[in-house]
């Protein structure tokens, strides 16, 4: 390959956390000679793959579509193979993202996130499916147009790192899983929407985000989920004023 | 570094197989600037609750007769009421500047039939709505009119 | 009281969220005369003597508006302390102080009415 330019040295102060041997995480020190091009990923593999092999991260696809590598850089939740070391200066610290408990040094405990997600029943739910002879669905783009942003979420967690209401309430669905079920509820094929609009009104109360926007802040896909979230209170009082009034079939 | 979120936070219910560290944030997370400024927000809360309470002292003026609301409106000349009332009036155009920004967004894109006017309508009505309502207080407690 | 809360939240939302529509649509005019122009002597004579006041708080249009004045930013009040609290304190006393913080905005409210229908 050819040579970029000239490396820079640079001190990567990384979260450490073995269960079997350390009470509680620690960070470790690594100088790393930087390519000027490097993401944030290239470094951390540089470290594991030249310095440290018990350094212990999450990444996939190393192009911010898979959602595997978040991690908190100098305290901003960020996809490190979407996040460019040009931004940074000599020292970078590397957490695991904030708000999840810790499995091992950069990577955290997702079963709580994925309970969060599956909460929200994220597929389309119809009384009685179509037959197979009568069709697709059809939909129109205009109709596509009112959830596709909702439907571009990766799943990366960033959102969780940033909330403020996830890192004090541990009920709280959060902005990921609630996205996701305005995704469906916006979707024209889709009869579940009072069903889920009793699940925002549950224990993961969507009225519990107080708009702070961080989650919308640090989404690197752009889905919004500020506009979700808030977006799914009127739309959970409304099912709610309604419900007095309409019959719901169980 | 890091300091702890709530020791729950994003905790499955059923346990993994090891033993995790508990969940942290970043020692800036709370005192960030985007942050400082929500929490700021929030903080209007406090004087909300505040102004409507006053404002409750100004009903009951009203009820109790002249010597009492003249007395009222004397209490307010006092630097403390002047002062809690100058930052009422600036909260209130803090949380009125930030809520319209976001307002646009939290409406979804259909309820049934009815679909919202484009961000920038949206902006348009709710600040002419508020400038105008302004208006007319001003005028109509200002002695202008009737 | 969290599932006392949880039944009531679509309300106290929409009490909130009128209260910070409605609330600051209302404050600035108001505080501007009402509570710093009149007292500081910056209003033309009379604006707000008591015979005015009375003049305009006593219709029904002026009732109403001062109602709204006391009791939408209650709620507003109520909802956003509740959220700073947990920010600030965490969940663990969030039903009680939730539930603390929307009571006086109850009981406020009711003065309110109790207040102007007393104009």
């Amino acid at each position: 390959m050819a040579d970029s330019g000239e490396l820079r040295k640079r001190t990567f102060v990384v979260t450490r956390f073995d269960p079997d041997k350390d009470q509680v995480p620690k960070t470790q020190s690594y100088e790393v000679p930087c390519r000027p091009e490097w993401k944030v990923l290239d470094a951390l593999n540089y470290i594991k793959d030249e310095i440290d092999p018990t350094l212990s991260h999450r990444w996939s696809c190393r192009m911010a579509v898979c959602g595997s590598c978040g991690m908190n850089v100098n305290g901003t939740p960020k996809l490190t193979c979407k996040t460019s070391l040009a931004e940074y200066g000599d020292t970078v610290e590397v957490a695991p993202l904030a708000n999840f408990p810790i499995i091992r040094d950069l990577v955290i405990e997702m079963d709580g996130f994925m309970e969060k997600f599956k909460a929200v029943k994220p597929w389309v739910i119809v009384a009685k499916e179509k037959a197979a002879e009568e069709g697709t669905y059809r939909q129109s783009p205009e109709q596509l147009a009112a959830f596709k942003q909702f439907s571009m979420c990766i799943n990366c967690m960033l959102c969780y790192a940033a909330c403020p209401v996830v890192a004090q309430e541990p009920d709280f669905l959060g902005p990921a899983a609630i996205a996701l079920g305005h995704r469906y509820n916006m979707d024209s094929r889709d009869e579940g929407a009072s069903e889920r609009n009793e699940i925002f009104r549950g224990e993961g109360t969507v009225f519990s985000c107080s708009y702070a926007n961080e989650c919308s802040e640090v989404c690197p896909k752009h889905v919004d989920p500020a506009a979700a979230i808030n977006q799914s209170k009127l739309l959970a009082v409304i099912d709610w004023a309604t419900s007095f009034v309409v019959k719901r079939e169980k | 570094m890091a300091r702890p979120s709530d020791p729950q936070a994003m905790t499955p219910r059923k346990p993994g197989s090891t033993r995790t560290a508990p969940p942290q944030v970043p020692d800036d997370f709370w005192t960030q600037p985007r942050m400082r400024t929500y929490l700021l927000f929030d903080a209007t809360g406090i004087v909300y609750l505040l102004v409507g309470l006053v404002a409750l002292r100004v009903a009951w003026a009203l009820a109790g007769g002249a010597p009492v609301w003249d007395a009222l409106l004397r209490s307010f000349a006092s630097p403390g009421y002047v002062i809690f009332h100058v930052l009422a009036l600036i909260s209130a155009i803090f949380v009125g500047v930030r809520f319209f920004r976001l307002f646009p967004k939290a409406q979804p894109a259909q309820i049934g039939p009815v679909k919202p006017p484009p961000p920038a309508v949206l902006h348009a009505v709710l600040y002419a709505a508020w400038g105008g309502i302004t208006l007319v207080l001003l005028a109509v407690f200002g002695g202008i009119w009737p | 009281m969290k599932a006392l809360l949880l039944r009531f939240e679509p309300i106290i939302w929409l009490l909130f969220g009128a209260g910070i529509m409605v609330g600051t649509l209302l404050l600035p005019g108001y505080l501007m005369t009402v509570t710093l122009g009149a007292p500081l002597g910056l209003l033309p004579e009379g604006a707000l003597s008591f015979a005015r006041a009375h003049m305009i708080f006593s219709s029904p249009l002026g009732r109403l508006v001062l109602l709204a004045i006391i009791a939408l930013p209650l709620w507003k009040g109520a909802h956003h302390t509740r959220a700073l609290a947990v920010d600030m304190l965490g969940h663990h006393s969030d039903a009680l102080i939730g539930s603390l913080l929307y009571a006086i905005a109850a009981i406020g409210s009711v003065l309110g009415i109790l207040a102007v229908l007393a104009i």
